[in-house]
């Protein structure tokens, strides 16, 4: 069968960070994990082509799938596999929509992540294979992988034995004691001994693995993004008070302060009386301005990044984050300041 | 513990009240605005210095 | 201790008519009686309509819900709005259990949300198993909208109690005996004292829960006699996510002192409660669940309950106490809303405790398909969905009023995919052996 194989610009050998931003490209054959792909896969299975794009520019174009798609059909794909993208969330979400665009399209495509990368939710009916969380893990993952292709090469159903990541739903449904009933059954519970006795599990926290400094904020831009709903007067965009679907962008290029009046918060979670007598209150752009024009800040950012942070689910969050990082790295922006409520 | 802490944001600058992050309406204008001046530098501070889990960064204190 | 009796009078059907009157389970609403009742500056006409379980009719965009309760002609009900915050305790309090009043309607600092009569929402919410008495309003022209917020508050709590005041001379269906929770060195016989701490969101206009009339901001936590909030001296202004919203209704009937109730003396010893405010600075936040679990020891709670208002940095301090009080060697259960995103994969809670336990009351995500209906009261379109208010729509449990009640109220949860289809197993192989 015809392969093509989808990596990012480091994988690709074409940069870092510093190429992030390339758009999309196809290379003859095979490139870095590519190589040790098609050794797994055998005389039968051959990598025609290897489709690249840049990390930011994936994570921040929508077209970016479709293009990759396009160029997939040209060169004859009859399977696409990309990654694996390990715990890096553009590459993941890259990874994700591409092979989602080709397989609704009707071409068989999996890719490989870890299954806490949180591009995983944008991969549509298309089948993730686990892989490790860094590229340490790079054999075993593409080992994995490779097994993987061969089995929907074949037309085959892939199961958990093959590594597919099927996230463990938990399912909403009606029962005939209501909570406060149940709430008393726990306590009684684990009041007889059973301590481990929950409904849903405890404990448990984010890792974030924290960026490296930036050297002086006065020689870079900084961003201002918040998920307090701050959006001009009237919402003429619609930003949803709860339980977001997207994100927003507005310029403050040459905006002093966020005058009331211009701009209201419409989030629905907290009280927005003290944001709306004085917008700065959500998004601190007249204090930014003035450490901009003192010479503190280097640049403040052309526009700041909104959304709603009230009932948004946590992977919902988890994608807009990703979003961001791509859409302020590409406009070379260097630290954000992220205003919560 | 709070909820940036346990989420691991990586850098975390209290303010003084979920409706406004960047802001205190119990102060006078002026010690609103310079307030605000030194959340936004503590913020600057923070993205400056190195850290390896959520670090708490106090705005108005001087960072080393 | 005085005692409060609920003499109950149940209402089986409702109807509008010319005069208030209570027969024979039957509520008829009086339509210019029960309109009058809402003469305010901030308002410029009101509506009233009647919703019952089964009828193919939603209720868009409710407001607050009370339970139709009077003393009779002494008054007392609802201290702090239609009594003096020092009326007399204990006495008999009359209930029309199986009705409720509300609101519906636009108000801007409203979630929009909805009740269902029929179909998969009524199974949801507990006002789809109640005869509603519905009130659509409009706003005065120069009253401001937070005018006419508290104008349909008190509308709401006169319309409360002008209907129980048609039942008063009937005979009682049931009388409840509320007694007072034990006090701390009563012989327990054994049983585990468990209480409960309720806490109430304090952010200000259409943000605010009311304790006798007035906020908790600013307030330190507080040891509360159950029976006054079984009595009414919670009344909700609070307009934030729809499911998780705890209604006066639900306060007036609060669903964890019932149950902590139902197994006095059998299972457990009723301890008593705790009112906290939910501040919105971290250090209060801290402070307050510091302060409610010392509380609970000092009263010599073993276990305690916790429920909360809203969500978000309600959880924060959800989290803070269970932490607190099992830190101090209680056991203690929180009441949590999942948030796992619409197809249920996501993780359950953005904060969570990291000791105690949660009772899941349901994914907030999760969506529903609904029916249509054939008529709609507090609006023309629904605009979550972006639809005609009666059309067939798919939303969100977050929506449904009070389906995912941090109080308890209502009846649903979550259980994990594998433990599902491991019970289903179950399930067959005994039907097999049967």
């Amino acid at each position: 069968m015809r392969v093509l194989h989808y990596v990012n610009q480091f994988y690709a050998g074409l940069g870092g960070e510093d190429s992030a931003g390339i758009g999309p490209r196809m290379l003859e054959g095979t490139v870095g994990p590519g190589r040790l792909l098609a050794q797994l896969l055998g005389a039968e299975h051959e990598i025609v082509a290897t489709l690249v794009c840049g990390d930011d520019h994936a994570a921040s174009n929508a077209t970016a799938a479709q293009e990759l798609l396009e160029m997939a059909r040209d060169a004859g794909a009859e399977v696409l596999v990309a990654g694996p993208a390990f715990g890096s969330g553009r590459y993941g979400l890259a990874c994700a929509r591409l092979v989602a665009a080709a397989q609704s399209a009707g071409l068989p495509a999996l890719a490989s992540m870890h299954p806490d990368n949180p591009g995983i939710s944008d991969a549509g009916e298309a089948p993730v294979i686990a892989s490790g969380a860094t590229a340490r893990e790079m054999r075993p993952s593409v080992q994995r992988l490779a097994a993987a292709v061969v089995k929907v090469a074949a037309g085959e159903e892939l199961t958990p034995a093959d590594g597919k990541v099927t996230p463990a739903a938990r399912i909403g449904q009606l029962v005939t004691q209501r909570s406060a009933a149940r709430a008393v059954e726990l306590v009684l519970r684990r009041l007889g001994g059973d301590r481990e006795a929950t409904e849903v599990p405890v404990g448990g926290f984010g890792v974030v693995e924290p960026a490296a400094p930036i050297d002086k904020a006065a020689s870079v831009t900084v961003a201002l993004v918040t998920e307090g709903a701050v959006v001009p007067a009237g919402n003429p965009d619609r930003l949803e008070s709860a339980r977001a679907t997207r994100w927003l962008r507005y310029p403050i290029d040459g905006v002093d302060s966020l005058a009331s009046g211009e701009w209201e918060s419409v989030a629905g979670g907290f009280a927005t009386t003290a944001a709306n007598a004085d917008p700065n209150r959500l998004v601190p752009l007249d204090a930014a301005r003035t450490l901009e024009r003192e010479g503190t800040i280097g640049r403040l950012h052309e526009e700041f990044l909104v959304t709603v942070g009230n009932g948004t689910p946590v992977a919902t969050a988890r994608r807009f984050g990703v979003e961001w990082a791509a859409e302020l790295r590409k406009a070379g922006v260097q630290a954000a300041i992220l205003t919560a409520t | 513990m709070t909820i940036a802490e346990q989420v691991g944001a990586p850098r975390i600058v209290p303010g003084r009240g979920i409706p406004y992050p960047s802001g205190d309406p119990s102060l006078p204008p002026a010690g609103e605005q310079q307030w605000r001046r030194q959340l936004v530098q503590c913020a600057l501070d923070a993205v400056t210095t190195a850290v390896e889990h959520p670090t708490i960064f106090e705005a108005g204190v001087v960072h080393a | 201790m005085p005692v409060l009796r609920r003499m109950v009078h149940e209402v089986h059907s409702i109807e509008i008519g010319a005069a208030t009157q209570y027969e024979q389970h039957q509520l008829m609403v009086g339509r210019d009686q029960a309109e009058a009742l809402f003469a305010d500056p901030a308002l410029a006409s009101v509506r009233v309509h009647v919703a019952a379980p089964g009828d193919r009719a939603r209720i868009v965009a409710p407001l607050d819900v009370v339970e139709p309760r009077t003393k009779g002609s002494a008054g007392g009900v609802f201290p702090g709005w239609m009594a003096p915050v020092n009326r007399p305790r204990g006495g008999d309090t009359h209930v029309l259990r199986g009705a409720a009043v509300l609101a519906a309607g636009y108000l801007p600092r409203n979630q929009e949300g909805l009740i269902d009569m029929s179909g998969p929402a009524a199974e949801r919410s507990p006002f789809g198993r109640t005869n509603n008495v519905v009130v659509e309003f409009d706003r005065a022209d120069e009253a401001t909208w937070q005018e006419a917020e508290v104008a349909l508050r008190r509308g709401l709590l006169r319309l409360a109690v002008h209907l129980a005041d048609a039942a008063t001379s009937a005979e009682p269906d049931t009388i409840e005996e509320l007694a007072p929770p034990h006090r701390p060195g009563t012989p327990t016989g054994g049983l585990p004292r468990v209480g409960v701490i309720t806490n109430l969101q304090t952010q200000g206009a259409f943000k605010d829960v009311f304790v006798y009339g007035r906020s908790m901001t600013g307030s330190l936590p507080t040891l509360f006699d159950p029976v006054e909030v079984e009595d009414g001296a919670v009344v909700s202004g609070q307009y934030g996510h729809p499911a998780l919203r705890n209604p006066t209704y639900v306060h007036q009937n609060h669903p964890v002192i019932a149950e902590l109730r139902a197994r006095d003396g059998q299972d457990l010893c009723f301890a008593g409660m705790v009112l906290c405010p939910e501040p919105v600075a971290q250090a209060d936040k801290e402070l307050v669940s510091t302060h409610a679990a010392w509380l609970c020891r000092a009263a010599s709670f073993d276990a305690v309950i916790v429920t909360k208002e809203g969500a978000g940095n309600a959880d924060n301090d959800l989290m803070l106490k269970v932490d607190a009080l099992e830190a101090d060697g209680l056991t203690a259960v929180a009441l949590y809303a999942e948030l796992s995103g619409a197809d249920g994969t996501g993780p359950p809670l953005v904060a969570g405790p990291r000791s105690g336990a949660v009772v899941s009351t349901g994914n907030y995500d999760q969506r529903i398909k609904l029916p249509a209906v054939d008529r709609a009261i507090g609006g023309a379109q629904l605009r979550i969905a972006d639809a005609d208010a009666t059309a067939a729509v798919e939303i969100p449990t977050a929506a449904i009023l009070s389906a995912l009640s941090p109080l308890g109220a209502g009846w649903l949860t979550c259980r994990a995919e594998q433990e599902l289809a491991d019970q289903k197993l179950v399930g067959q192989m005994l039907g097999g052996t049967a």
